[in-house]
């Protein structure tokens, strides 16, 4: 019984990921576009041919869009998050325990239209005043996205941080070293694959978002060449097109091309968190 | 108040200074009115001792009389546990550990620790020895593997590792391992080592290894080991110091404490009649 409960999760995801791959490919196999010019091309706008009647779509913009937000979400985050897990675990335990943990807590239930709400009538505005233009774009898109995944990001951390034995802590102190030496040159390195984890654990979640990011980050599909001119991402062009767009028709197969891209990369960013468990006990044991 | 206590309190015989504070030659480490307290409890009534430079005094007692306690005062490493206080005076060279402008770095720096469990970091037998170093002083890379090579020597480690400094330190064995923290306590050049059941994770020949090394280290370096294991303390030590329910009942030559004891409880003790 149970064993069925099981299979039928496996069955599921399986057949999830042989769905969109069979729809994404169909932009390759049966739309006769090539998958080079999909990945680089920078002009998207598959209702329109070229000369030569093979539709615009080129997917790049996306691509780059979905990685700018997302690493830059990440740099933003993970100085910011190593901080607080410091002072919370090392230096004000109580505090974390009872002020911080669950203020980060709620911050994680927060639904991600409200963080789009936010930062449309917050952060657009704020970013319009000191940059110009409209306010929408890749620094909007980050900022929000920083907000999202800092509550996971910092768990992680936090977790991975007090993890590190007492004895290691004991050991540097008993040589004469301060606690921030300790803290440099013992906890963090131990900590360092958690913390790796965690931040590739952000970076996943910052890569897969799509409302609260579409919101504001402008959607245009062009080419990202400031931090403040509109763009888009793979998950906000699919969450404003595919509504739009019948099933079956060329642009619709080149969204599920998208979707596929999307599950890919999330599928390499699990790989990596699992490689970096597998480099973590390695070393814990040999 | 410390006066009154002070009738109380056994008299270590080797107690020479009044207090003044000034070393004297016979003299590395004394503590004056040492008291611990967890919060309300007290672990350690106020209590006297002096170590002597280039010997090794053994710490004995049931569990949980406040041997650790004692030894975590010695370089401070108490002052990381919150609500722990202390009270009296620990002399080293001529200044009070205890008073509020003590440096506690450079107290720890010259007065080693080595822990019950080894905890080598996990970084490479290199990087933990050279830890201590590096953290004190802009070394040049020769300066710090003479370091490094001078304190494995020390502990007979340098033969069977010298191929794989570059290796966890994490992937030697107990024995190894425990040694591996001696070299790295030892690097940074400490006066005095304190040791807490330094063997009680060991398999005999570490062990033995272990003991072999506190007599070398004695040469040249005050030691202060807790154990559990008399025949231990009787190999190893000049003088022995027993503890029981946060008392130091005795302390003397190690030979006579434990031939002559001069207190019931002591005999008590030794004969296992309590443990
Ligand atoms: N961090 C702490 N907080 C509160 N009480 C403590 C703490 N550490 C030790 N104690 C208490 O102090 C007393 C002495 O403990 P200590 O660790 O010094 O004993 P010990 O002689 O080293 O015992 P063992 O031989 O088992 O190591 C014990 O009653 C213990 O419960
Ligand atoms: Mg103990």
């Amino acid at each position: 019984m149970t064993g069925v409960c099981a299979a039928f999760v496996v069955a599921l995801v399986l057949s999830l990921i042989v769905l969109v791959a069979s729809h994404g490919l169909a932009t390759f196999t049966v739309d006769g576009v090539s998958f080079a010019s999909f990945v680089t091309g920078t002009v998207w706008n598959p209702h329109a041919s070229d000369a030569s009647g093979a539709p615009y779509m080129g997917a790049l913009p996306m691509i780059c869009g979905s990685f700018v937000v997302t690493v830059l979400s990440c740099a933003m985050v993970l100085p910011i998050a190593i901080g607080c897990a410091i002072f919370v675990v090392e230096i004000a335990p109580r505090f974390g325990e009872r002020v911080f943990r669950p203020i980060t807590e709620m911050l994680a239930g927060i639904p991600s239209v409200v963080f789009g709400l936010i930062g449309l009538t917050v952060l657009v505005p704020v970013v319009r005043g000191f940059a110009g233009g409209t306010g929408f774009g890749i620094l909007s898109g980050s900022l929000v996205l920083a907000c999202m995944v800092f509550p996971t990001v910092v768990a992680l951390i936090n977790d991975a941080i007090a993890a590190v034995p007492r004895s290691y802590r004991e050991g540097s102190y008993g040589l004469g070293c301060t606690r921030w030496q300790t803290v440099l040159h013992v906890v963090l390195p131990s900590a360092m694959p958690g913390i790796m984890t965690a931040i590739v654990l952000g970076m996943a979640r910052a890569f897969g978002e799509a409302l609260a990011v579409q919101m504001v980050i402008g959607n245009a599909a062009q080419m990202p060449t400031s931090l403040f001119t509109p763009a888009a991402t793979l998950t906000s062009v699919l969450t404003t097109s595919m509504g739009n767009e019948a099933m079956g028709t060329v642009y619709n197969d080149a969204l599920w091309s998208l979707a596929l891209i999307l599950l890919v990369m999330s599928l390499v960013f699990i790989l990596i968190v699992r490689l970096i468990g597998r480099a973590g006990k390695v070393r814990g044991n040999a | 108040m410390m006066a009154e206590m002070t009738v109380e309190r056994p008299v270590d015989a080797a107690t020479t200074a009044a207090g003044d504070g000034r070393r004297t030659t016979d003299e590395a480490l004394r503590c004056e009115g040492l008291s611990v307290a967890y919060g309300e409890k007290q672990a350690l009534a106020p209590c006297d001792m002096t170590f002597a430079p280039s010997t090794v005094t053994a710490l004995i007692g049931p569990s949980g009389c406040g041997k650790s306690t004692f030894l975590r005062c010695l370089n401070l490493m108490n002052r990381e546990i919150a609500n722990c206080h202390v009270g009296g005076h620990i002399w080293f060279h001529g200044q009070d550990a205890l008073a509020p402008g003590c440096d506690v770095y450079d107290l720890r720096r010259c007065i080693g620790m080595v822990f019950q469990q080894p905890n080598p970091f996990p970084l490479s037998i290199y990087d933990n020895v050279a830890y201590g170093p590096r953290r004190h002083r802009r070394l040049s890379r020769a300066q710090l593997d003479e370091i490094v090579e001078r304190s494995l020597r020390r502990v007979g480690l340098f033969d069977e590792v010298k191929d794989e400094l570059k290796k966890s330190g994490l992937a030697l064995s107990g024995g190894q391992q425990q040694r591996l923290c001696i070299a790295r306590t030892l690097a940074v050049d400490p006066e005095v080592l304190l040791m807490d059941e330094p063997t009680s994770a060991l398999d005999p020949i570490s062990t033995k290894m272990v003991e072999g090394l506190m007599r070398d280290l004695a040469r040249d370096h005050t030691v202060i080991v807790v154990t559990h294991n008399m025949q231990q303390a009787e190999r190893v030590s000049n003088r022995t110091a027993f503890f029981y329910l946060g008392e130091l009942v005795e302390v003397g030559p190690t030979k006579e404490l434990f031939s002559h004891p001069r207190e019931r409880r002591t005999q008590d003790y030794l004969s296992g009649r309590f443990s």
